[in-house]
C-alpha cells in the first residue's frame, strides 16, 4: 500500500499512461473518456503487478465499450410479504447496516463481491491509496498536456520543475 | 479467545467477529481525508463503511471527469512530436 506513495511509482504510471495514450490514438482516430478511464485502469492494474485481487480483476474484465459498472445490476425480487413472518422481515432490516454498508463496498472494489470481510478492507485500503496516485498522476498529465497547447514546444522543457 | 459469538446473528457472510471488523475499519479510518480529522473521536463503523463509499465513488468521479479532459486534450493536440518531452517531464516529477 505504501508503494503508491511514493514519488517512483507516481512516475512510472504516469509515463506509462501517457504511453499507453499516445499508442491508442495512434490507432484508432479519437479516444473516448471511457476508453481512455479504461486505459487509465489498466495500467493502474498492471503497475500493482498482480500482487492485488482488484487488480487482477481489472486485468481480467473484458473489454467493453458501454458501462462496465452497472453490469451487475440485479432487478429487486419481491417476495410476498403475507408469506413471511412479521419477524422475519424486522430481522432483515435491522440486521444489515454494517452488512449493507459491506456489501455497496464490494460492489465499488473490483473483483471483491466474495471476499471475505478482511481481506475486503485489506483490498479496499489498497485500491483507495492506487486510485488517488490515478488522480494525482492523471491531473500531472493533464497539466502538462494544457501547459503545451499555450506554450511553443521549447519553452516546455524549461517550465518543468514547477510542480 | 471465542469471538464467535457474533457468529449467530450472521446470516450471509460468517465467522467476523466484531472485533476484527473494528479493528479493520479503524485502519480505513486514516485513509480517508473525511474522517482523518476526527480520528479522535468514535467513528461508528457503518459510518466508516459509508465514507469510504463515498470517497472512492469521489474518486471515480475524479478520474471520470479526468478522462474527459484528457480525451478532449488528446485530440486536439498534436502529441508526437512532444511525447519524448512530455515523457520526460513526467519522469522528473
Amino acid at each position: 500500500m505504501k508503494r503508491w506513495t511514493t514519488k517512483r511509482e507516481h512516475q512510472i504510471y504516469s509515463s506509462k499512461l501517457f504511453q499507453a495514450l499516445c499508442r491508442s490514438r495512434r490507432t484508432s482516430s479519437s479516444t473516448s473518456a471511457k476508453e481512455l478511464h479504461q486505459t487509465a485502469d489498466r495500467v493502474l492494474a498492471i503497475t500493482a503487478k498482480g500482487t492485488t485481487r482488484w487488480s487482477r480483476a481489472i486485468l481480467a474484465a473484458p473489454l467493453t465499450a458501454g458501462t462496465n459498472m452497472k453490469k451487475h445490476k440485479k432487478a429487486k425480487v419481491t417476495v410476498h410479504t403475507r408469506l413471511r413472518k412479521p419477524v422475519v422481515n424486522r430481522e432483515k432490516r435491522k440486521l444489515p447496516v454494517v452488512e449493507r454498508k459491506l456489501r455497496a463496498l464490494r460492489r465499488l472494489v473490483p473483483g471483491c463481491r466474495k471476499l471475505s470481510c478482511n481481506n475486503l478492507l485489506e483490498e479496499t485500503s489498497d485500491y483507495i491509496a492506487a486510485l488517488e496516485m490515478q488522480v494525482r498522476a492523471m491531473t500531472a498529465i493533464t497539466e502538462f498536456l494544457s501547459r503545451g497547447e499555450a506554450q511553443a514546444p521549447t519553452d516546455r522543457l524549461g517550465s518543468i520543475g514547477n510542480m | 479467545m471465542s469471538g464467535r459469538r457474533s457468529r449467530s446473528k450472521q446470516s450471509s457472510v460468517s465467522s467476523i467477529t466484531d472485533n476484527q471488523i473494528t479493528d479493520l475499519v479503524s485502519k480505513l479510518q486514516h485513509l480517508i481525508p473525511e474522517l482523518r480529522r476526527r480520528r479522535f473521536d468514535k467513528v461508528s463503523t457503518s459510518k466508516v463503511l459509508q465514507e469510504t463509499c463515498n470517497y472512492i465513488r469521489s474518486l471515480h468521479r475524479e478520474v471520470e471527469d479526468l478522462s474527459d479532459r484528457l480525451s478532449q486534450l488528446l485530440a486536439s493536440t498534436d502529441g508526437d512530436s512532444d511525447q519524448a518531452a512530455i515523457i520526460r517531464s513526467l519522469l522528473m516529477q
